[in-house]
């Protein structure tokens, strides 16, 4: 008699269930095939935002191993992954974060805390995949609510354009796409650094330099002024706007979308993580097509923060 | 169970809009979601120091053992920010045993102008520490 090994189905809910019939399946030598049961949206959801947790770590020396260290057994433990516990430690771990420097901490990290706070909730609830998708869209929409608030309304030199004319000449990290797509000499774009650096109070240059924009530049810094603000409303609407307004598929199609094309320049892929694993959140388990194209996004985040492509297509295009 | 999170962050973001119209937090910090939306960030923003006492008067480069708790008064000059600025000044002074009866810091802030985009640094609040 051949010994039976019963493996633990990662991400199945049903192990139990499984453990206990797998005679149903066996392979071409007779020995039993474990049982697959379907993997939960809601799993890797969970499972991405553990990722995300490990790919940028966060925090003083209290708590930024232990988050690690929750985040691992996360990964490694189906069981813990499903803790409204660890994910409510994870939630207190990322408010103490916040609160020992305050006011610093990144807009996502605050989005972190809630998402972690709300995976707890849903966790304790009856009905827990709707509870998680409910939640999800409502801190999307509301944060993208809030961003565009910012953007039209609050901000001074934001639908101006000055936010995006100046960002894009003394940011180092929207350098290389201000030479691409802009088209800036590195010389000019030096010159426009140097141009651009504050004086001291009451301090005036007898002769200021004037600021090199070309037309290209000033159409990119229009087009990411308004471009992002379409962006970011388009996705608080399709989050936020019953279901019957808009089905989940224009939901979806919004937020790949703004990751997809927001990420390839904005310098921060853990907010553009946060946002794929929430996503996740929201579909249900037949969705298993886009389950696969969040997973592909994230990934893709991952080389659009890892591989500097404007720098590489600079160096390519100047010979 | 399912606005409880949302709730949180409605709370926290409206208190964020609240303080940088008060107390000129930062809008790209307080987890109000308004990075990106400005020029008003820690790069054009920052606080200056100077230090008196009898026969000296000195401005500072912020040294590198303040950092932290300059950045946090640049995001949000409070009373208790700039307070805790100076107050760690002080200390520092009497480590290297130089004299300091006073701290003046000034919280400064740069404004682009829109046609030229020329910057130019904006005093916007001065707090005076006289050492107890």
């Amino acid at each position: 008699m051949r010994p039976i090994a019963l493996r633990e189905l990662a991400f199945s809910s049903q192990a139990g269930a499984a453990a206990r019939a797998p005679a149903a399946e066996v392979d071409a030598a007779g020995d039993p095939r474990p049982v697959r049961s379907p993997v939960q949206a809601r799993d890797i959801a969970m499972c991405l935002t553990a990722i995300a947790l490990l790919l940028r770590p966060m925090g003083p020396w209290f708590v930024r191993p232990a988050i690690l260290a929750v985040a691992v057994l996360m990964i490694l433990s189906p069981a813990l992954l499903r803790s409204a516990l660890a994910w409510g430690a994870i939630a207190v771990m990322v408010a103490v974060r916040i609160a020992d420097d305050w006011p610093l901490a990144d807009n996502h990290v605050y989005l972190l805390g809630y998402w972690a706070f709300a995976i707890a909730l849903s966790l304790r609830a009856r009905a827990s995949a709707d509870t998680l998708a409910c939640s999800s869209r409502w801190l999307i929409g509301l944060a993208f609510v809030f961003a565009v608030l910012w953007k039209t309304m609050l901000s001074p030199d934001f639908l101006d354009g000055r936010f995006f004319r100046v960002t894009l000449l003394t940011d180092p990290r929207f350098g290389d796409a201000a030479q691409l797509i802009g088209g800036l000499s590195s010389g000019q774009l030096a010159a426009n650094r140097k141009a651009l650096e504050l004086l001291p109070p009451g301090a005036e240059l007898l002769d200021p330099p004037s600021i090199a924009e070309p037309a290209r530049l000033r159409l990119l810094a229009s087009a990411a002024t308004w471009g992002i603000v379409a962006l970011e409303a388009a996705v608080a609407l399709a989050m936020l706007l019953p279901a019957p307004a808009v089905g989940s598929s224009v939901r979806h199609a919004a937020l790949l979308l703004f990751c997809g094309t927001t990420y390839l320049f904005a310098p921060v892929a853990g907010f553009g993580w946060l946002l794929l694993a929430m996503g996740v959140g929201q579909l249900d388990d037949r969705q298993s097509v886009l389950r696969r194209v969040y997973v592909a996004a994230f990934l893709v985040v991952i080389f659009y923060g890892e591989i500097p492509w404007a720098g590489l297509a600079l160096d390519a295009w100047r010979g | 169970m399912k606005i409880l999170a949302p709730a949180l962050l409605v709370a926290v973001a409206s208190s964020q809009i609240a303080l940088s119209r008060t107390v000129d937090l930062t809008p790209w910090k307080g987890g109000g979601f308004g990075m990106f939306a400005t020029l008003d960030h820690a790069g054009y923003r920052g606080v200056d120091i100077v230090v008196d006492a009898p026969d000296r008067s000195e401005a500072l480069q912020v040294p590198a053992s303040i950092e932290l708790v300059v950045a946090r008064a640049a995001a949000c000059p409070t009373d208790g920010m700039l307070r805790a600025v100076a107050e760690a000044v002080v200390a520092r002074e009497r480590r290297y045993q130089r004299p300091v009866s006073r701290v003046t810091l000034t919280f400064w802030r740069a404004d682009f102008d829109r046609a030229t985009l020329r910057p130019s640094e904006r005093p916007v609040r001065i707090f005076v520490y006289d050492v107890p």
